[in-house]
């Protein structure tokens, strides 16, 4: 028997292959080269790596070409492209937290994971330089989301889910201090995304079963063609969405992101908050744009009812928080709720303001996670909230800074918050889901608690004794915080560019 | 274009001003009080030139400055006023030099280490900002500028208050204005949505919409604006956030800032949503009705100088809602004169409350007594005040409460019956206050406190003499401003509104 | 050989008996699997029902991928997961106390509704389907057909696989793996001159003593000035002073 392979357009797949490239090419720098130097040498090598996928990436936008390609695994559109550039831009600015290596000795990741927390070697690795596989690590994680944005087929997009989903899981553990719940929350992270991949894997049997295809465009003709039972479209389309759901975070799949959020390096739980969310919202826009539209009957009032408690759940949990890292973790369950609801307006607008949504809140939750990394006493960050208090006095650049992420965050006009909200409603309210604008700006209400709480504690309070000291950043932190701040400034105040970019993406291809 | 951009001016000098004095040291504070003055006094220049620009018989919106903004939305920065605008720019730009000078010494007398830079800041930005809401004819600029006006008034309550619930009052006054505001975003997205994906007001005065859609949408926009004035229900927040803000940050915010709650009704409730207009306005009356009996009779029982001002403003904010409600010009414009000497009065009244408060180290009422004696000039200025709050015949709020009374008799005599109460009330407020404070016998404690023997100094007679002479002189011959708020009331009645007065005769033959 | 056992959308005598045989036995070793205290029978169990799976494979005429699930899963995967079981000693004493009161019930009932649900729904859709395709799919061999598919269709899913293959190996070097620097291994000869170099006391350390109330470790030594012997003091047992009480002659000694 022979058979010819199928055409690969390998400049389509430049993007990722270079990532997948360079995080081969990492793992053998930690195999091969001196310990001492491994740093010095992944971080450009990452660097490089990210630089020329985004430079394939704009130049794939610019060739203004969209192609099915690989044996119509995987497509290259103008959403698709456009998701892939904001995960490598935002990878960029969390690399820079990753690497950050002056607010601690040897960064925030721990020198050898096996060392059994609190032991003696444990206290003596304390001042080691923290493990280095990191970087290979991240940047499998990174080409996994890419093309988990860029799957045609749902067998391509699991395997894609797998590839950035088991680098995470182990990013989780790798904490330099309270390993104890760094491990915790990586085994949660395992365990349930586990289970979650066993769903999504069941779910895409069902509906293999159902049209006799896994590829977007056979499901959609099925959903109208198929004479098989739509039972099985059903139920294989809930269990799609389990699996999905989970990774977005959005309730009542949502338990495990405050622990997780907590336990992990606080450099990876930037990295999760933005780049997995645009990666998982861009799976879950392709799935149901491409693949579902035409039942959009069925799922739009249960994914429906799902947003609306994620926004309400999210909000009212997140004023009960008294941990900034649980704080942001809820705040980010909530923020799932309004992608969704934008998500679900199954309009053009629909599609280009999640878009859009996905790199706004992606740059602030960055730049918020990076002052969480800056908050630090004796015994690493402080991310109790009570110890926040004062801060203002203590160091006024930074707290007006996090004020102004936490006013962003609350959607108040100028900031990217805001230009976003208003994107997803009124494609929400165009999409006749207005009774879903109305619980989310319900619960932006509620919202808007939590985050005035931490502004009030942070200028209104008095410094005590043991308030924190803000460190002072290393080059790489700066970096990232100033991109993620300048950013969430620009989006707000003249969000031309990023709207054109986001209306010029078009629609999927189907 | 070749007119000079008054507007662009007003609203982004300063804007340009706080961000200058941001960059200010802490320790830089008397430069930084004299800049603040120059600077506002420039603006105050501008201001007049603005008013001598407008012509008073001219078009309706004039000293139009239009830019592009972010033209995907629609959205553009568009400034021009009408004459109601007109006046609350002008009101602003002769009251914020007046504040400066009257906060001269504001800060250094609170506990804590404070930056006085940073206040003046704040004074400018909150400056630039409520300009921009007067002077934004885009529904979205409008509503940025709304909403951002909040953050530096929140600053001023939280961080210079004097009061010991200075914290609760400044949560409590963002909360309250963010959930209105969340309101209004949620009827903003649906007016674009609905009104052709535009912020043009001159083309949403056009739009027609359903008779539903109308009304949420007017709920909208009039719960935030109800929320802003304060009208009843949603009053709470006035008294504490004025008790505890600062004297001269109260005179703002009571004098200018909840202004813009009337003129949002006036000129968004009532030109967008005509029909809802009318059919609310039984409801709107009732409410304010209530608010201006509810209003005056706390005021009676307040033991606090500043609360008890705030709640007569309660009150006076019940007047100008009946007058806006009553669909008349005669009312509508006695109620927009009624927002100019409201902000004369009784931010005269919140100034000489501030200088008293500051000598006595107290606002409570019973800590005086008898004070008369020891200050006779501030006495005297405070009577003057009282009288103008009540609306004496000769001071200028007679003027508008007479034309307001009269407009409102004209189409139902019961709710001018009910409002004519309000008048007697007031009477009794203010002048037992004046009573419990100035007259009788000397309270002993006074004696013991050696400010209390300092009479008003050139700094404060240069602060009230300005505002007492625009009261008596708007008293005896208010015809320059009516002449200018006139057309805009007729235009927003008859054109907008579709209502004609009612001829005095017909009404009789009934 | 595949369209001898499968005949598309028939289901033949032999094929449904062993169905039947098999199913409830997959069933109780997925049950068991969970149920089991001991981890080795946890493992076992789940070796029978990958077993009882595979053979399902083989009947639906997939002989490539069922002697796969036999060779690799079963032969290969579980093995070397009972090896490493029997190498770090099994533990039985999983703590099963429950953190969330009722979680264990609430957790059996929902999980039987969504079994009840997904079952009758399943069962509603399949029922009324014929299968299609089988013969098409077959028709160059089975293990051809894999093949095509692998490296047509799937050729980039395929490729990409191996990446996740490379994160689990480095992963598991990562949390697995000691390294042991050559500097810290000391042998015996240091060992000795350790113990005997100045400064240190090469006797053992003393213990509680001839006057002591309690033979525990965490008592310290009392030197025969009744001073606490500072070497009898452990660095990781903290130390429990005894109360007048404790110490006191418990009335055994008469």
């Amino acid at each position: 028997m022979t058979f010819k392979l199928p055409a690969i357009d390998y400049l389509a797949l430049a993007p990722m292959l270079v990532l997948f490239g360079a995080a081969c090419a990492g793992v053998l720098v930690d195999a091969l080269v001196p310990r001492e130097w491994r740093y010095h040498v992944q971080v450009p090598l990452s660097l490089v790596a990210l630089l020329a996928s985004g430079g394939f990436v704009v130049a794939l936008a610019n060739r203004k070409e969209h192609v099915v390609t690989a044996g119509s695994a995987v497509v290259i559109d103008g959403p698709g492209l456009f998701l892939q550039g904001s995960i490598v831009v935002l990878g960029i600015v969390a690399l820079f937290l990753v690497a950050e290596r002056r607010l601690e000795p040897g960064g925030a990741f721990v020198a050898q994971a096996a060392v059994v927390a609190g032991s003696e070697a444990d206290r003596k690795q304390m001042r080691k330089p923290g493990v280095t596989e990191v970087y290979p690590m991240m940047l499998f994680a990174l080409a996994g989301m890419m093309l988990f944005c860029s799957a045609n087929d749902l067998l391509t997009m699991f395997v894609a889910l797998e590839v950035f989903s088991l680098p995470l899981y182990l990013l989780c553990a790798l904490a330099r201090r309270r390993r104890l719940l760094s491990q915790e929350a990586a085994v949660k992270y395992f365990l349930l995304g586990a289970f979650a991949s066993a769903f999504f894997l069941y779910g895409v049997a069902m509906i293999y079963g159902y049209a006799g295809k896994v590829d977007f465009r056979g499901i959609n003709e099925a959903v109208l063609g198929s004479s098989n039972s739509k039972t099985l479209l059903l139920i294989g389309l809930a269990m799609l969405a389990i699996g999905l759901l989970f990774k977005v975070a959005a309730v009542p799949f949502h338990v495990w992101t405050p622990d997780v959020y907590q336990g992990a390096p606080t450099p990876i739980t930037a990295f999760m908050a933005a780049c997995t969310k645009v990666a998982a919202f861009g799976g879950l826009l392709r799935v149901l744009y491409v693949a579902f539209e035409r039942s959009s009957w069925d799922f739009r009032p249960t994914l429906g009812v799902i947003a609306a408690a994620t926004m309400i759940v999210g909000a009212v949990l997140a004023v009960t928080q008294t941990d900034i890292k649980r704080l942001l973790a809820y705040s980010s369950v909530a923020n799932a709720g309004y992608l969704l609801t934008g998500t679900l307006s199954m309009n053009r607008d629909g599609l280009k303001y999640t878009m859009f949504y996905l790199v706004a809140y992606g740059f602030t939750v960055l730049a918020a996670f990076a002052i969480v990394m800056l908050v630090r006493d004796s015994d690493g960050e402080a991310t109790h909230l009570a110890r926040w208090a004062g801060l203002g006095r203590r160091s006024p650049v930074f707290a007006s800074l996090f004020t102004f992420l936490m006013l962003a965050f609350a959607g108040i006009p100028l900031t990217s918050g805001f230009t976003a909200k208003f994107g997803v409603f009124a494609a929400a309210v165009g999409g006749n889901m207005t009774w879903l604008v109305i619980i989310g700006v319900l619960s932006s209400m509620i919202l808007a608690f939590p985050y005035l709480r931490v502004v009030v504690l942070m200028w209104l309070s008095v410094p005590g004794d043991d308030t924190p000291t803000v460190s002072v950043p290393g080059a790489f932190t700066a970096a990232a915080l100033f991109v993620g701040v300048a950013m969430t400034l620009v989006l707000g105040v003249a969000p031309n560019q990023a709207l054109e970019l986001v209306n010029d993406a078009g629609a999927f291809l189907r | 274009m070749s007119k000079f951009p008054f507007l662009t001016l007003l609203v982004t000098l300063p804007l340009l001003g706080a961000l200058i004095l941001a960059f200010f040291p802490r320790s830089a504070g008397e430069l930084a009080k004299r800049f603040a003055l120059v600077w506002t006094l420039v603006v105050f220049a501008l201001t007049v030139g603005a008013w001598l620009a407008f012509k008073a018989g001219g078009d309706r919106f004039q000293l139009k400055d239009d830019y592009p903004w972010i033209p995907q939305w629609g959205v553009r920065f568009t400034f021009e006023v009408d004459g109601i605008a007109l006046v609350m720019v002008a009101l602003i730009g002769l009251l914020v030099p007046l504040i400066v000078v009257a906060s001269w010494k504001t800060v250094e007398a609170l506990d804590g280490n404070r930056s006085v830079p940073a206040y003046f800041a704040l004074l400018l930005a909150l400056q630039g900002m409520m300009i921009g809401v007067f002077a934004a004819s885009d529904v979205l600029l409008f509503y940025v500028f709304f909403e951002a006006m909040l953050v530096p008034m929140y600053f001023l309550i939280g961080s210079y208050g004097s009061h010991q619930r200075r914290q609760y009052a400044a949560v409590k006054f963002f909360l309250y204005s963010l959930v209105g505001g969340l309101f209004m975003l949620a009827a903003v997205i649906g007016l674009w949505v609905l009104g052709g994906n535009t912020f043009d007001w001159h083309t949403l005065v056009e739009a027609e919409f359903t008779t539903w859609a109308e009304r949420w949408m007017f709920l909208g926009f009039f719960v935030a604006f109800a929320i802003k004035a304060p009208f009843f229900p949603f009053h709470t927040w006035l008294p504490d956030a004025g008790s505890a803000a600062p004297a001269p940050a109260a005179a703002l915010l009571v004098a200018v800032m909840d202004k813009v709650g009337t003129f949002g009704i006036l000129r968004y409730c009532l030109s967008l949503f005509p029909n809802a207009s009318k059919y609310f306005a039984p409801l709107a009356i009732a409410l304010a009705l209530v608010g201006i009996i509810y209003g005056a009779l706390l005021a009676v029982g307040q033991n606090d100088l500043k609360r008890l001002v705030s709640y007569t403003s309660i009150a006076h904010f019940g007047f100008i809602g009946i007058g806006i409600f009553a669909f008349t010009t005669q009312a509508g414009s006695g109620a927009v004169l009624y927002m100019l000497n409201h902000g004369l009065a009784t931010g005269l009244l919140f100034l000489v409350v501030g200088f008293l408060v500051a000598r006595r180290g107290s606002a409570s009422i019973k800590d005086f007594g008898g004070a008369g004696k020891l200050v006779p000039w501030l006495s005297g200025v405070f009577f003057i005040a009282g009288m103008a709050s009540l609306a004496l015949p000769g001071t200028s709020p007679f003027v508008s409460e007479f034309l307001v009374l009269l407009g409102v008799f004209a189409v139902n005599k019961t709710v001018a019956v009910i409002a004519t109460l309000g008048i007697v009330l007031a009477a009794a407020y203010v002048l037992w206050m004046y009573q419990r404070t100035m007259q009788g016998t000397l309270n002993p404690a006074l004696n013991e406190v050696p400010a209390m023997k300092k009479d008003l100094s050139v700094r404060e007679l240069a602060v009230v003499a300005p505002l007492i002479g625009l009261i008596l002189f708007l008293g005896f011959y208010p015809k320059p401003v009516l002449d200018v708020i006139n057309p805009a009331v007729q235009a927003t009645f008859t054109q907008d509104l579709g209502v004609s007065d009612p001829a005095p005769k017909s009404e009789a033959k009934k | 050989m595949s369209t001898v056992l499968a005949l598309a959308g028939e289901v033949t005598t032999g094929e449904a008996a062993t169905f039947y045989i098999l199913a409830p036995i997959a069933l109780i070793g997925a049950i068991g699997m969970v149920w089991a205290r001991n981890a080795v029978h946890s493992a076992l169990f789940l070796v029978l029902t990958m077993l009882s799976l595979g053979v399902f494979y083989i009947l639906q005429a997939g002989p490539f991928i069922g002697m796969v699930q036999i060779i690799v899963y079963t032969g290969a995967i579980m093995m070397l997961f009972l090896f490493v079981l029997m190498l770090i000693g099994r533990d039985a004493s999983d703590s099963l106390i429950e953190t969330l009161r009722g979680q264990r019930t609430v957790a059996l009932l929902l999980g039987i509704g969504f079994a009840g649900l997904l079952c009758t729904g399943l069962g509603r859709a399949v029922g009324s389907m014929t299968s299609v395709g089988l013969d098409e799919a077959n028709a160059a061999g089975n293990t051809q057909g894999i093949a095509r598919d692998l490296f047509t269709k799937y050729v980039f899913a395929f490729e990409v696989t191996s990446a996740l293959l490379i994160t689990a190996a480095v992963g598991a070097m990562l949390l697995a793996h000691v390294e042991k620097v050559k500097a810290e291994k000391v042998t015996q000869l240091e060992m000795m001159r350790a113990r005997f170099a100045p400064g240190n006391y090469p006797a053992p350390k003393p213990g509680p003593g001839v006057f002591a109330a309690t033979n525990s470790v965490a008592a310290p030594g009392l030197l025969p000035d009744r001073t606490v012997a500072g070497r009898s003091l452990s660095a990781l047992v903290p130390t429990r002073e005894l109360t007048e009480a404790e110490a006191a002659p418990k009335g055994t000694e008469k």
